[in-house]
């Protein structure tokens, strides 16, 4: 048997207490790709973070080739030959690639000197003397170059141009990496890694943001390296990628190996029975839709995003009071704008949109919420909570200008602080204290305080996006019956996940976003994952049951799966 | 995530942490810029050329050894802190202390003009808007009051001529002053202009138009320097407890008072302070829920400049009487009281009596030490700076207290698990 | 790779920067025409006191100081540190060159005391931010605010006054040299050969007057400028090289940007940044060196002499895009406004002088009010901490 590329002995890592990982051990063959499988939690990233001398282990060792090792920093690890691609890539956006590949590591150059020197070089040469041919003339290269101020620009995009041939890259060394794709983004960071001469590969959860085209792109870029004797271990936790590309796959649950197969004699069944220790079925009662009027309108939608890029383009539906309006899509294909739009947090460049057949293309994010609109934002962080306020202040955030929060300008605290105890209570948000500020909840936490405060505010219409992320699993029931008890109430939702599982479940009608238009609108019940896949791709399969035409009461049966 | 939010981020670990924490931290950097503040003063010393000696270091001399090295310095520190401090107040120690006394009226005359300026800042502040312009539209206010003043005060005299004039000097100042804050607040608002920049300008062009104004236009004739005609008594502040001579009311001091609680009670009870609170630490939040982020900026701008220019008000109608150029360095002070209070409109009140008598006490010093009263302008400056690094003191109170687990772990990443890696921001919040 | 310089003039000449850069070229060459055309019209006296070699002279001296606060400020910036203490940096070397000078009588002596003080304070400030996590704006207000007090302070203590004794000033070449004509000697115009064909003398007459007024023009600056400006010209090269083309340059550029993917690639952050402040006080200090010795005096009043060149240091590089020739150029831009009041206050079609001395200021308002937002680098402000996850 071969030297494991990487082996793993009773590595222990716990954060204030919490056990992220538990006496984890698990060796990685040389030249494989193995996958490291685990639900949100599970301590996968963790794992690979000791690896890269991110953390420094409580217990337990690494050998990497034979040798034990630690790694202080990310640095030791990268001497050590081990490169890690982070789920957030980290590059420079206005630098190209070849300036990003080389960073820190540029190839030097002495301004003025070397042309001297190459004169004074070849005049010895000629003289029959040869500088800098000896072991000591050697030397003293390496560390003048070492210490040359100024890039040599011409021979790094040579390195970079060479590597990318040798592994088959098709990246352009000159273009700027903010105009580039996710999934060529993805590449130079891998390029960085091989640049630094690594050759054991961690990617962390490399297909997140990537489409199903560019995901196998990927898979083909990851056969190429270990074919060249490269080691790649890779995070995920998504069943069918690991197995399709990995060669091995250990499972992780709850911070403990729970198991390592090879990747051609396991079922997915077998891999989710070890993911989650117990039958995953998710099982949510549904009882049929019975859409009323039609609440959300939206006519030929257009908006751009940050960098004045279209993000939405021709968008159109309706959704009605009493069912759940899904959108599914990979991230960045526009949802995001799309329901900053809807909710009056990012001006439409061009288009309608219609509350309960009212224009609210121009009214204020203020007039909508008066109007009835709930908001599940996607950042709770960022946009849901205000960190520093307490629960009490937070509980009454878009609720704060008018009854029963607030009455002549003036704010009614003690009604405020009784609302936050509801909301606590009612959905089991931990610690229940509203004096709590919202940053010292954990973020499953701050997620259930926000679908709390705005399911609760009894809307007409909810824009949900992500309402589970971050979620325990026990908590995402109760949230989806909470959606769900609305839409029997009547309410109009409007689910953006990218979970597909979520929308697929929750959903009445799924629409399928792609760069920013609707591929179609689809029955989710009706829908293959196949078709699903093709559609999510922005590719439209034959035979898909599109039900773009708002239908009447859809019949039941279908409701439980 | 933007910088600017980033920016707040960091504002809003000066604003939000604990209120006791707080206190100490302000109180610490009190005491250090004191401290470097006598390490300045002690250098000076080696530097200027004096008579005698007022201070001697000199190395110990045990048994009767040699004594190895003395320094003679021109300025006494410690007589220094003594007369900044006790002088300031005008000896409250010795026997037969006066609180009325004349040291005490400048330093309450400081203290009234900086609540103003102070919470200025702090309004800006705690919504987001780093307002270095309060000195601008003090400037601005100030003039508009002497000038409207001026002109009201032919029309009615005596106890009911206070009585309208002082109301209407402040609310003129309190106009003007808000409209010039208005103008850095817009151009941020809805030119995206950098008000930190903006104030500093119109900083600058507030002294060079009140220069070119009160030079050309309302300039007393009887009167080499450049002022105003002084206005009657009648349409001053009345002095009341206070010698008339002191420049200082008690009057203002209680409206000063007064306005502080105002402005918590804005703060902390109405809708459009919870919305200035929320759009000051974290303007996507605050947009979420329904604040207008650049009404609120323009606003808040506007009620700043306003109180600026009220500052302004109380400085003509109570301490000088008239308006004249080389307006002293409210502004700058109120930044340094802004933030000495952790930006808390009831803290505002009690960081101005303490600078209040830093300045007052300046003058003190210089009178029995020499030292100059610039100095005070260097301890503005060292307070700002030490207020902004609590780091610094957390560090020294983890040296000297070891194990005191002071600024606490940072709770580590939650095991990677967020598809959005937002949670691993809280590892940031030291 | 990417063409540095080109990018930047894709840059600047798209957007609004473009617009504003366009302008102010259309007016000066419709004011050069009309100046041409009238003569004797306002616009001529305005053209012949913009076009005046002692305008230009006057301009480069009076952007000195600023252009050297503002390379120094994009050093900061763009490694990820706003420095808005650039103003408090120009004070304390602007006093600290004249003391030296006073005591030394020795230009690099005062022109080394000028950056030694202003790089005290820069380190002061770097430590407060990079190893305090201060928040860099107060900060950078408190270190203005310190040097706003301290010069002065210290001026009185030596000199018993806020301004301080005057100091000999920085010569120009042909003053240090001696041998070369000084400004005013040169010939107005030079006379060209005579070839005794007719239409060639016309020709060659019309070229050599052209060619020559040019070259006269051009000499006549360099020889009326002081060793300052040729020390700016200087910074402004070398600084643009360092940024664009050295590693130093990229790693300044990461570490404002995006400092975690420098930490990865092996690179100190902390490091960088100390380096880029650092780099920054020292920048200042030359230019607040040049501003007090140029002058021969440090006037402590008010705001000092430096008078709010720190703050528009920072609008020019701001609107310079970060570009060290960019910072240069809008300098000049706002130098220049001031220094044809002097020749319009002769020729009495003047505005009263506190109104011209806020121009530039005005003028800053005015160019922020139309630029708007500027891209700031993406880290800038904000804390680095190596081996956060």
């Amino acid at each position: 048997m071969t030297t494991p590329a990487v082996e793993f002995r009773d590595v222990t890592k716990r954060f204030s207490g919490v056990v992220a990982n538990d006496g984890v051990s698990m060796s990685v063959e040389a030249g494989s790709v193995h996958a490291l499988l685990g639900e949100n939690g599970a301590g996968k990233t963790t794992l690979m973070n000791v690896l890269y001398g991110l953390y420094e282990p409580d217990e337990g060792t690494i050998h990497v080739r034979g040798d034990p090792r630690s790694f202080d920093a990310p640095r030791d690890a990268i001497d050590a030959g081990v490169g890690m691609i982070h789920q957030h890539f980290m590059l420079v956006d206005d630098m190209t690639v070849v300036e990003n590949v080389t960073l820190g590591n540029e190839p030097g150059r002495w301004p003025l000197l070397d042309g001297i020197a190459d004169h004074a070089g070849a005049l010895a040469t000629r003289a029959g003397i040869h500088v800098g041919a000896g072991p000591l003339g050697r030397r003293v290269a390496a560390v003048a170059e070492r210490a040359a101020p100024a890039v040599d620009g011409d021979s790094a995009r040579e390195s970079v141009v060479e590597l990318g041939e040798r592994y088959g890259f098709d990246v352009d060394p000159d273009a700027v990496v903010e105009d580039v794709s996710v999934g060529v983004r993805q590449r130079v960071e891998i390029l960085k890694a091989l640049y630094r001469g690594a050759d054991i590969l961690v990617l962390d959860e490399p297909t997140a943001v990537l489409t199903p085209q560019e995901v196998e792109d990927l898979f083909s870029v990851l056969e190429e390296l270990t074919a060249r004797g490269k080691t790649v271990i890779f995070i995920t936790h998504k069943l069918g990628e690991a197995m399709t590309a990995a060669d091995a796959i250990t499972v992780l649950r709850g911070g403990r190996n729970v198991g390592t197969v090879p990747a051609e004699a396991t079922t997915r069944e077998e891999l989710a029975e070890l993911m989650v220790g117990r039958e995953v079925l998710l099982d949510v009662d549904r009882r049929p839709a019975t859409p009323g009027e039609v609440v959300l309108e939206v006519a030929d939608l257009a908006v751009t995003d940050d960098r004045g890029v279209r993000a939405v383009d021709g968008v159109s539906f309706d959704a009605r009071g009493g069912e759940i309006f899904g959108i599914a899509g990979v991230d960045g294909n526009g949802q995001a704008e799309l329901v900053e739009a809807i909710t009056g947090l990012r001006t439409p460049e061009s288009g309608r949109i219609r509350v309960d057949g009212r224009e609210v293309t121009d009214e204020s994010r203020r007039d909508r919420i008066d109007a009835g609109m709930a908001y599940v934002p996607a950042d709770r962080q960022e946009r849901g909570l205000v960190m520093a306020f307490d629960l009490v202040g937070n509980g009454v955030l878009g609720g704060q200008h008018g009854a029963p929060f607030a009455r002549g300008g003036r704010m009614d605290w003690e009604r405020a602080g009784d609302h936050a105890r509801a909301v606590l209570a009612a959905y089991d948000v931990r610690p229940p204290d509203p004096t709590a500020t919202a940053a010292s909840l954990s973020g499953g936490n701050q997620q259930k305080f926000v679908v709390g405060r705005e399911l609760e505010r009894d809307p007409s219409l909810l824009v949900a996006a992500h309402p589970t992320r971050g979620v325990d699993v026990g908590s995402i029931e109760f949230i989806h019956d909470r959606l769900l008890s609305l839409r029997d109430e009547q309410v109009c939702t409007l689910l953006v996940s990218s979970k597909l599982e979520e929308v697929r479940t929750l959903s009445d009608r799924l629409a399928v976003i792609n760069e920013g238009e609707f591929v179609d609108t689809v029955d989710p019940d009706a829908v293959t994952e196949e078709q699903l896949g093709l559609l999510l791709a922005g590719e439209r399969p034959d035979n898909v049951s599109s039900t773009a035409a708002v239908t009447a009461t859809r019949t039941g049966g279908d409701g439980n799966r | 995530m933007s910088v600017r939010d980033r920016a707040r981020r960091a504002l809003q670990r000066l604003v939000e942490a604990s209120a006791t924490e707080r206190a100490l931290i302000s109180l610490a950097s009190l005491a250090a810029s004191i401290l470097v503040g006598a390490g300045i003063v002690l250098v000076a010393g080696r530097t200027a050329t004096c008579e005698e000696a007022a201070f001697v270091l000199a190395t110990p001399r045990p048994f009767g050894v040699p004594e190895l090295a003395s320094a003679g310095f021109c300025y006494d520190p410690v007589a220094v802190f003594d007369r900044l401090f006790l002088g300031a107040l005008g000896d409250p120690a010795s026997p037969g202390w006066d609180p009325l006394n004349g040291r005490m009226a400048t330093t309450l005359r400081e203290t009234a003009v900086l609540v103003f300026t102070g919470l200025s800042v702090a309004l800006a502040f705690r919504a987001g808007v780093f307002n270095i312009g309060t000195q601008g539209q003090l400037v601005v206010g100030a003039l508009a009051t002497a000038v409207a003043v001026l002109w009201a005060a032919t029309f009615v005299a005596g106890v009911v001529g206070t009585v309208v004039l002082v109301p209407f000097g402040v609310l003129v100042g309190a106009a003007f002053g808000g409209l010039y804050g208005a103008i850095p607040g817009a151009l941020k608002a809805y030119a995206d202009a950098n008000e930190v920049v903006t104030t500093i300008m119109l900083n600058f062009i507030a002294s060079g138009v009140a220069l070119y104004l009160v030079r050309s236009v309302f300039k007393d004739p009887a009167s080499p320097a450049n002022q105003t005609i002084p206005l009657p008594d009648h349409a001053l502040f009345p002095p009341l407890l206070f010698a008339p001579q002191f420049g200082v009311s008690i009057l203002a001091l209680l409206f000063g008072l007064l306005a502080a609680g105002g402005v918590f009670v804005l703060l902390r009870r109405t809708v459009f302070g919870y919305d200035l609170r929320a759009s000051g630490l974290q303007p996507a939040a605050a947009e979420y829920g329904g604040v207008d982020a650049r009404r609120t900026v323009v606003a808040s701008m506007t009620l700043s400049g306003a109180l600026g220019g009220i500052g302004g008000a109380v400085y003509v109608l109570m301490v000088l009487g008239k308006f004249q150029t080389d307006v002293p360095a409210y502004g700058f002070d109120g930044i340094t009281v802004a933030i000495l209070a952790g930006n808390n409109p009831l803290g505002v009140a009690l960081a101005a009596f303490l600078f209040g008598v830093l300045k007052s006490g300046t003058t003190v010093v210089q009178f029995a030490t020499d030292v100059p009263p610039q100095l005070v302008g260097v301890l503005r400056g060292l307070i700002i700076l030490f207020v902004a690094m609590p780091e610094f003191f957390r560090l020294l109170g983890r040296r000297v207290l070891p194990r005191n687990r002071a600024g606490g772990d940072a709770v580590a990443a939650d095991g990677g698990s967020e598809p959005d890696g937002t949670d691993s921001r809280r590892g940031e919040e030291p | 790779m990417i063409d540095a310089p080109r990018a930047t003039v894709a840059r600047l000449v798209g957007g609004r920067r473009g617009t504003i850069a366009g302008a102010t070229v259309a007016v000066l060459v419709a004011l050069g025409a009309l100046g041409l055309l009238f003569p004797a019209s306002p616009a001529g006296i305005l053209a012949r006191a913009v076009f005046a070699a002692g305008t230009v002279a006057s301009a480069l001296r009076l952007s000195v100081p600023i252009a050297l606060a503002a390379l120094g400020g994009i050093f900061a910036e763009k490694s990820g540190v706003i420095n808005i203490g650039l103003e408090g940096l120009l004070i304390v070397a602007a006093f600290a060159a004249v003391y030296a000078m006073d005591v030394t009588d020795s230009l690099v002596v005062a022109f080394l005391a000028g950056v030694l003080a202003s790089t005290l304070l820069a380190g002061l400030f770097a430590v407060v931010c990079i190893e305090f996590r201060a928040d860099q704006i107060i900060a950078g207000l408190a270190v203005w605010l310190i040097a706003l007090g301290l010069a002065p302070f210290a001026s009185q203590v030596i000199y018993e006054a806020p301004n301080t004794d005057s100091v000999r000033t920085v010569p120009t070449v042909p003053e240090l040299v001696g041998s070369l004509p000084s400004a005013g000697d040169l010939p107005v115009r030079t006379d060209p050969p005579t070839l005794g064909v007719g239409v060639l003398d016309a020709v060659l007459a019309v070229v050599v007057g052209l060619l020559g007024r040019v070259v006269l023009f051009v000499a006549e600056v360099l020889l009326a400028s002081s060793l300052s400006v040729y020390l700016m010209v200087l910074a402004v090269v070398l600084s643009w090289y360092v940024l664009y083309r050295t590693r130093f340059g990229r790693w300044v550029h990461a570490s404002g940007e995006n400092p975690k993917a420098l930490d990865t690639a092996g690179v100190r952050v902390d490091r960088v940044r100390y380096a880029a402040v650092l780099l920054s006080g020292v920048l200042s200090g030359l230019g607040g060196a040049a501003l007090s010795l140029g002058l021969g005096q440090f006037t402590g009043n008010g705001a000092t002499m430096v008078n709010g060149k720190g703050f528009i240091a920072i609008v020019a590089y701001l609107f310079g895009n970060y570009n060290p020739v960019g910072a240069f150029l809008s300098t000049l831009l706002f130098a220049g406004l001031q220094a044809v009041q002097n020749p319009l206050q002769l020729a009495d079609i003047g505005v009263p002088d506190p109104l011209i001395r806020i121009t530039p200021f005005v003028m800053v308002v005015v160019v922020l009010a139309l630029v708007g937002r500027t891209r700031l680098p993406d880290a800038a402000g904000e804390h680095y901490e190596s081996g956060e996850e």
